[in-house]
């Protein structure tokens, strides 16, 4: 048995039943030793009694004291003889043997204190050792425990406690090498088979994730391989470059060519919301002049405002740097102006405003003059495969995805997504970035802000 | 310019080389796999050599990295593929001059060739 109570429990036992064995030695020194004082204090009282007895006339009260002195040593046959003696001849009148007897008496009572003084120095002494072996077994008793519980309880429980921590910090120094046969030893080999699990349910879902990441890899390569086929042949046909055809040809392959494309583009955006869902899609963050991210986005889609008479109106926010990926920041841009422009009527105007939060974020607004949304379908609509059903302006079909994805994006830079709108009254998208700073390039002019 | 197309998708390759003609005006050579477009790239000089990124015997990574072992660096190497993972795209990058994601579209992609050999490590769009 190895236990560590049951070794705490033995330790402890020794210590107190030695502690107390002496402890109670010392008391009953002390009693004795005190009992003996008595005795010894009493002898010359006796002797003075004897010492009357010789010296003085024969009376009624010295004989009454000599009695009274036997009565109370009926416990010492010696002495009670002696004493016997005296007080025979005392009472016979006999000078002569009085004096015998009591000169016998004296002495023997002088030995016996001599005795008695002995037997107390002894005894003394031998309390001193007691109390000295006492005190020195319960001081040595509480260090060893005091040094058990150290060295077999607390040494290990940090130890388990660090490695507890290294765990926490992702560090798997979790073997325990020789737990020994206790209850410190019970908790090693359990932190050690809980640490193996964790560890285990690790590698499970890292190969997981592994497997997930290679199965969206070689579906997405073998979606677009077959596509790569059928866009280059649609494309080619259309083009024109294998000769003519007739008009309802023509409209027949630029119709499947404009689906493929639609089913690239999902293909597409299935494969980035799943990276972006796997925590797969690192953002490439960097400071990024803001407005020249507005205006470079804005300007690749003023063709396709123009293409469906519309116009694009923006107001910058110069001096300010943004901390963003900025291909994934212009793909989202990208999405909400040309899901403003779809939506906007013929001749509509787009505008898009920056600024900052009460909150202190920067924000963009991009505003359409569309048929606006309902309540309900607000949040609805970031949704997967959530679309508003009146398409006004199917300039681009969409892939019911794009907005769910740009959300992420956005959240996945910090910031806050959200749509403001109200049937008839056209719609304010809206998205926040947290980390901004005043420009650093001091070269360049500082412009008032734009209005 | 002489092109040598190696990939193992004949549709692909098909719409590839016409387009390269056609379109290009290119003078296109062949390869159903690596291990010949390797072989065929060591064999004569080309102008340009397009890669797909995976095809039998050896992959478009494994033909460019025997082709700089081999010495040939002069010759421009742009990868045509259908993978989209960071670190596949990452490799094409740093083995090749460009790299044009499938699907592509076929009437652009003369485009997009040029772009790519006008700026050294310009990505195609």
């Amino acid at each position: 048995m190895r236990s560590i109570r049951f070794r705490l429990q033995v330790l402890a036992f020794l210590a107190v039943t030695v502690t107390i064995y002496f402890a109670y030695e010392t008391y009953r020194g002390q009693k004795e030793s005190r009992k003996i004082q008595a005795e010894l204090a009493k002898i010359p009282g006796v002797k003075a009694v004897v010492q009357e007895a010789l010296i003085g006339n024969a009376n009624l009260t010295t004989y009454r004291k000599l009695q009274n002195l036997r009565r109370e040593f009926i416990k010492d046959k010696r002495r009670v003889d002696g004493l016997g003696w005296v007080v025979q001849a005392y009472a016979a009148h006999e000078p002569v043997k009085l004096q015998l007897q009591a000169q016998a008496f004296l002495s023997s009572e002088t030995q016996y204190q001599s005795q008695l003084q002995t037997k107390l120095e002894n005894r003394l002494a031998e309390t001193q050792r007691s109390a000295f072996i006492a005190f020195f077994t319960s001081l040595l008793g509480i260090l060893s425990i005091v040094a058990f519980v150290d060295r077999k309880i607390m040494g290990p429980l940090e130890g388990i406690s660090r490695r507890m921590m290294d765990f926490l910090v992702d560090r798997y120094s979790f073997n325990f090498s020789h737990p020994e046969a206790s209850e410190i030893g019970d908790l090693q080999r359990t932190f050690n088979s809980l640490a193996q699990r964790v560890i285990n349910t690790m590698d499970e879902l890292k190969n997981l994730d592994q497997a997930k990441s290679e199965f969206l890899n070689i579906a997405s390569h073998e979606l677009r391989t077959p596509l790569t086929s059928i866009k280059g042949s649609l494309s080619l046909l259309g083009s024109g470059v294998m000769g003519s055809m007739d008009a309802n040809s023509t409209r027949l392959i630029k119709i499947a060519e404009s689906e493929t494309d639609r089913l690239i583009r999902l293909i597409n955006d299935l494969l980035d919301l799943a990276k972006i869902e796997a925590g797969k899609l690192p953002l490439e963050c960097e400071w990024v002049s803001w407005d020249d991210v507005l205006r470079k986005t804005t300007e690749s889609l003023m063709g396709l405002a123009h293409r469906a008479s519309g116009t694009i109106d923006f107001t910058l926010e110069p001096g300010i740097e943004v901390y963003m990926d900025r291909d994934r920041i212009q793909q989202v841009l990208t999405n909400l102006i040309s899901n403003a422009i779809k939506f906007s009527p013929l001749g509509g105007v787009v505008r898009i405003q920056t600024g900052r939060t009460r909150s202190g974020e920067i924000i963009v607004r991009v505003i359409d003059q569309g048929p606006g949304i309902d309540p309900e379908d607000q949040q609805l609509i970031f949704q997967k495969f959530r679309q508003a059903t009146s398409v006004a302006n199917p300039l681009v079909k969409g892939t019911g995805l794009g907005l769910t994805i740009v959300k992420a994006l956005v959240e996945e830079h910090g910031g806050r997504i959200g749509v403001e709108s109200e049937p008839g009254q056209g719609s304010t998208f809206w998205f926040t970035l947290p980390k901004w700073r005043e420009m650093v390039d001091e070269t360049k002019p500082r412009y008032a802000r734009a209005a | 310019m002489r092109i040598l197309l190696a990939e193992d998708d004949t549709n692909i390759s098909f719409i590839t080389q016409i387009c390269l003609e056609k379109i290009g005006g290119h003078q296109v050579v062949l390869c159903q796999d690596g291990q010949s477009a390797l072989d065929q790239a060591l064999r004569e000089k080309f102008d340009l050599i397009l890669l797909d990124g995976m095809m039998p015997k050896k992959s478009g990574v494994e033909v460019a990295q025997a082709l700089f072992a081999a010495g040939i660096v002069n010759t421009p190497i742009i990868f045509l593929s259908a993978k989209s993972d960071q670190k596949d795209i990452a490799q094409f990058l740093s083995l090749g001059q460009g790299y044009i994601p499938k699907p592509f579209d076929p009437q652009t992609i003369c485009d997009q060739i040029h772009a790519i050999l006008q700026g050294p490590g310009a990505m195609a769009a």
